[in-house]
C-alpha cells in the first residue's frame, strides 16, 4: 500500500516539477489523439455525409404498378409502399401523372406532382422564377415556353378531353371547344420556367390537386424516390416490396445507384488511406518526442541505479509515467478530435455529427500503448548502461 | 572554426541529429503528401464523376417540341433539323480540348423487327477519330454508359462487329432475343441482318430499345451523314458567382469578367465554345449532372483542406516540440560555450545553423517520402498517379523552416538567458 503512494508520489512529482518539458511531451501526445480521434470520426462519417450530397443526382428508385395490379399506383398502394422503407432514409418522394392535354388545339404533356416532394427528389431543377405556391400555377418546361412562346407571369388555357386526346393528329374536328360537353378547360398561371437539361424540360408540371380537377382523379403513373441509403440497402428495400406483393414493381434508377457506389467507394478509401497514413506519421512523432524527453533523463536513472534501484522499478516508473501522460493526452486528443470533426462537418456539410463514445476510450488505450512503447525503448537502453559511465555524463 | 564546429556537433552528436532529421523527415513527408493530394483530388473525383454520364448535350437549335410530342402520339417522328456527323470533331478543337473527356451522336429511328416497331438508336460505340490537328482518340457510349450491364454478350466493338446491334433486356425478352442471334430490321428507307452482340441492362428506359451503329440507322432512317444530338462529358469546375452570371447572359460581363470566364472550365463555358464551333447547335448543360458534380467536387476539396490544415499543424506541432526538447538538452554544452567567452549572437547561430541543415536534409527526404505516400495512395484509390505540383515544393520548405525556427528560437533565447555557472551547475 505505501509503496503504491510513493510510487504515485513520484510520478506526479516529477510531472509536476519538470513542467514545461512534460507540457511539450503531453502536447505531442494530445495532437496525435486529436488526429486520431478527428481522423476516425470523419472516417465513419464521410459516407452518410456524402451520401447525403449524392442525393443531388436525383431519384435513385421508382415505383411503378406492377404488372398484375389493375387499380393502377394509387394513393393507398403507394402508402404501403412506403412504409417498407425507413422514414429517416427517405430524402425524397414525387408521386407523378402524365395526362395529355390540349393547348391551343396543340397536344402538350402535363405531369401532376407533388411540387414540394419533387423540389427533394430533383434539386438540380433550375427555376427561372418561382416555384408554384397555390393552385391555378405551372411549372413549365423550357423547351415547350419557347415553341409556345410564353413567359412567367402568362396564362396558359388548358383543354382535357378524351376525344380530343384519342384524335390528336385531327384537333379540327372540334373546332369549338365550347362545342364539347365533356371537355375541361382550365386557366393557368405560368410562375416559372424549369430548365434542366433533360427531357423534362418539354413538359408542364402542376400540382396533383389541379391535375386531377384538370383530367379527373387517377392513379400516379410513378413515383420517384430518393433514398439516402447504399446499394445493398435498396436492393434489399426492392426485393423487400417485390416479395410482399403489394401491386408495386420497385426498379432501381441504375445510373445513379451504380455510379453513387463507384464514387462513394473511392472517395471512402481515399479518406481511409489518407488517415492510415496521417496517423502512422503521428504515431512516430510522438514516439520521437518522447524518446527524446526519456533520452534527458538518463542522468537521473544512472544516479536511481547507483543509489541501487532495480532495472524492473525503474522500468515500471518510467512507464507509469508515459501511460499516465498518454491517458491524459489521450482524453484531451479524443475531445480536440471531435470538436475537429464537428468543424469539419459544420463547414463542409452544414450539419453536426453525434460523438461516438466508443472512441474515446480507444484513443486514450492507443495514446497509453503509443507512449508506452516509445517510452520502453529509451528506458531499456539507458537501464543497461553502466550506472557510473551515465553518471560521469558519456 | 564556425564551420568545424558546425560539422563536429552533427558528426558527434549523429544519433540525436539522426532522430530530429527523422521527424523532420516525417512531417515534411506528411505535409507532401496532403499537399499533393489535396491539389489533384479535384480532377481526380472529377473523372470518378464522369461515371454519371455525359453532363453537356447538344442539339440543332431549331429542334422544336414538335418531336417529343408526336411520339406521344404515336405519329412518326418529324424532326425538322439535325446535325452534321462530320461536325462532330469540331468539339475537340475548342478552348478546353483537354476537359473533353468523351462525346458520341445520337440518332434515332423507328424499325419493324418481326412485326413489332421498336425504337433503334445508332451512336458511337468505340468510334475511332483522327483530328485535323494529328489528335487521335476513340469517342462513343462505352465510356458514356458506363453503369449499364451487359447481361448477355459484351459491347459491340465498332471494328470488329460492323454489322452488330444490342438490344434492352425489356425489349430482349418481349423479343426472345439472345445474343449470338441475327435480327432484321426494316423501314420504308432499307432493312438490314444484324448480328445480337449484346444485352444491356440500363436501368431506365433504354432497356425497350437497341442502339447500333450510327450509319447503320443513318441508312434505316434515310438520314445521310445527319444526327440529332450529341452528348458531351466533360471535366468541370464547380460554378461560382461568375458563372452564374455567364450562364444567364454571356454579354452581360465586363471584358475582364468576360475573359476569366471563357478560360475557366466551367459548364456554361464549354457550353458557349461548342456554339461557337457548330454554329447551328443549342449546348446545354444537363442540370442533372452538371449541378450535382459540381456539389460534391465542392465538398471534397474543402474536405481535403481541412484534412490537410490538421495534418500541417500536427506535423508542425511535431516537429517544434522535438527542436525545441533537443535545443533545451543541450544547456550544457550553451553554458560551457558561454563560460569560455562566446557571444549570445554566435552562440545562438551555431544551434541555428545545425538544426537547419538538419531540417534541410530532413525536409528533401521528406518530400521524396511524401510523394511517394501521395502515389500510393492515388494508385490504390484511383488507379492513376496523383500528378507532382510545383508550388508543394515551396510550401513545404517554407512550412519546415518557420517551424524549425519557431520551435528553436524560444529554447535557445531561454537558454541565454541562464547564467552560465548555474548552467554548467547542472540546476
Amino acid at each position: 500500500m505505501k509503496k503504491r503512494t510513493m510510487f504515485f508520489r513520484m510520478i506526479t512529482a516529477s510531472l509536476i516539477r519538470r513542467r514545461s518539458r512534460m507540457f511539450i511531451a503531453l502536447l505531442a501526445i494530445a495532437v496525435g489523439a486529436t488526429i486520431l480521434s478527428g481522423l476516425t470520426t470523419i472516417y465513419y462519417d464521410v459516407p452518410r455525409q456524402m451520401g447525403e450530397q449524392f442525393r443531388n443526382y436525383g431519384a435513385n428508385m421508382i415505383f411503378m404498378a406492377s404488372a398484375l395490379n389493375e387499380e393502377g399506383l394509387t394513393s393507398d398502394i403507394l402508402e404501403q409502399g412506403l412504409t417498407q422503407i425507413p422514414d429517416s432514409k427517405i430524402v425524397g418522394c414525387a408521386p407523378y401523372r402524365y395526362e395529355t392535354v390540349t393547348i391551343n388545339n396543340q397536344p402538350v404533356i402535363v405531369a401532376g406532382t407533388d411540387l414540394q416532394g419533387v423540389s427533394k427528389t430533383s434539386p438540380y431543377w433550375f427555376v427561372d422564377g418561382e416555384w408554384p405556391s397555390s393552385n391555378g400555377q405551372i411549372l413549365i418546361g423550357k423547351q415547350i415556353a419557347e415553341t409556345l412562346s410564353c413567359g412567367i407571369g402568362d396564362t396558359l388555357l388548358m383543354t382535357y378531353s378524351e376525344e380530343a386526346i384519342e384524335n390528336p393528329e385531327q384537333p379540327d374536328e372540334v373546332p369549338d371547344r365550347g362545342l364539347n360537353a365533356d371537355a375541361v378547360n382550365i386557366e393557368f398561371t405560368i410562375t416559372g420556367i424549369l430548365d434542366t437539361g433533360g427531357n423534362e424540360e418539354s413538359y408542364i408540371f402542376m400540382s396533383l390537386e389541379d391535375i386531377s380537377e384538370l383530367t379527373g382523379e387517377g392513379p400516379y403513373d410513378v413515383c420517384e424516390l430518393s433514398v439516402s441509403a447504399s446499394s445493398e440497402e435498396l436492393t434489399g428495400y426492392v426485393d423487400n416490396i417485390t416479395s410482399r406483393d403489394l401491386g408495386i414493381t420497385p426498379r432501381l434508377v441504375k445510373r445513379v445507384t451504380q455510379s453513387e457506389t463507384t464514387v462513394l467507394t473511392k472517395l471512402q478509401s481515399l479518406v481511409f488511406l489518407v488517415t492510415i497514413v496521417v496517423l502512422m506519421l503521428m504515431m512516430i512523432c510522438v514516439a520521437t518526442t518522447m524518446m527524446a524527453v526519456v533520452t534527458e533523463r538518463r542522468k537521473e536513472i544512472g544516479l536511481r541505479k547507483a543509489l541501487g534501484a532495480s532495472d524492473r522499478s525503474i522500468v515500471v516508473e518510467f512507464m507509469g509515467e508515459g501511460m499516465m501522460l498518454g491517458a491524459v493526452g489521450g482524453l484531451i486528443g479524443s475531445f480536440m478530435g471531435f470538436a475537429f470533426a464537428q468543424a469539419v462537418s459544420v463547414n463542409v456539410f452544414n450539419s453536426t455529427i453525434t460523438l461516438r463514445p466508443i472512441l474515446v476510450p480507444i484513443t486514450i488505450v492507443a495514446s497509453v500503448i503509443v507512449t508506452g512503447i516509445a517510452c520502453l525503448i529509451p528506458v531499456r537502453r539507458t537501464t543497461e548502461v553502466n550506472p557510473a559511465l551515465v553518471l560521469k555524463g558519456e | 572554426m564556425f564551420l568545424r564546429m558546425v560539422k563536429g556537433a552533427l558528426t558527434r552528436q549523429k544519433g540525436k541529429m539522426v532522430m530530429i532529421a527523422f521527424t523532420i523527415l516525417l512531417g515534411a513527408s506528411l505535409a507532401t503528401a496532403m499537399l499533393n493530394i489535396m491539389f489533384d483530388v479535384g480532377d481526380k473525383v472529377n473523372q470518378e464523376l464522369k461515371a454519371y454520364g455525359a453532363n453537356i448535350i447538344v442539339k440543332p437549335k431549331d429542334n422544336s417540341v414538335l418531336e417529343d410530342l408526336y411520339e406521344v402520339d404515336g405519329e412518326d417522328e418529324i424532326q425538322s433539323s439535325y446535325l452534321q456527323e462530320n461536325e462532330i470533331g469540331k468539339i475537340k478543337t475548342i478552348f478546353w480540348t483537354y476537359s473533353i473527356v468523351d462525346f458520341a451522336p445520337f440518332l434515332e429511328t423507328t424499325a419493324d423487327v418481326n412485326g413489332t416497331a421498336v425504337t433503334v438508336t445508332g451512336s458511337w460505340f468505340n468510334h475511332h477519330l483522327s483530328l485535323p490537328s494529328g489528335e487521335e482518340l476513340d469517342a462513343g457510349i462505352v465510356g458514356l454508359r458506363s453503369w449499364w450491364d451487359i447481361e448477355d454478350g459484351q459491347w459491340l466493338d465498332e471494328k470488329v462487329n460492323p454489322d452488330g446491334i444490342m438490344v434492352g433486356t425489356t425489349l430482349a425478352q418481349t423479343l426472345g432475343i439472345r445474343a449470338g442471334d441475327r435480327i432484321t430490321l426494316t423501314t420504308d428507307n432499307a432493312s438490314k441482318n444484324l448480328l445480337v452482340v449484346g444485352i444491356y441492362n440500363s436501368g431506365a428506359d433504354d432497356d425497350d430499345q437497341m442502339i447500333t451503329n450510327l450509319d447503320i440507322v443513318q441508312e434505316l432512317a434515310n438520314t445521310g451523314d445527319l444526327i440529332s444530338s450529341i452528348e458531351v462529358s466533360a471535366l468541370t469546375s464547380p460554378d461560382d458567382e461568375l458563372a452564374q452570371k455567364a450562364a444567364r447572359d454571356p454579354m452581360s460581363l465586363s471584358v475582364s469578367e468576360y475573359e476569366v470566364w471563357y478560360c475557366t472550365a466551367y459548364v456554361s463555358s464549354i457550353c458557349y465554345q461548342i456554339q461557337e464551333v457548330i454554329p447551328d447547335a443549342v449546348a446545354s448543360p444537363v442540370r442533372q449532372v452538371a449541378d450535382s458534380e459540381g456539389a460534391i467536387m465542392e465538398k471534397t476539396q474543402l474536405l481535403m483542406i481541412l484534412i490537410t490544415i490538421l495534418s500541417l499543424l500536427g506535423s508542425a506541432l511535431g516537429i517544434s516540440n522535438l527542436v525545441t526538447a533537443s535545443v533545451m538538452e543541450r544547456s550544457n554544452e550553451i553554458g560551457l560555450l558561454k563560460a569560455i567567452g562566446a557571444k549570445d549572437g554566435a552562440v545562438s547561430s551555431l544551434v541555428l545553423t545545425e538544426i537547419l541543415i538538419t531540417a534541410v536534409i530532413g525536409g528533401i527526404a521528406g518530400y521524396f517520402v511524401g510523394y511517394g505516400f501521395a502515389q500510393i495512395i492515388g494508385k490504390s484509390v484511383f488507379d492513376s498517379s496523383i500528378e507532382m505540383k510545383p508550388i508543394v515544393i515551396p510550401i513545404v520548405s517554407v512550412l519546415i523552416i518557420l517551424v524549425t525556427l519557431a520551435g528553436s528560437i524560444p529554447a535557445i533565447r531561454m537558454l541565454l538567458k541562464m547564467k552560465p555557472a548555474e548552467v554548467l551547475h547542472g540546476r
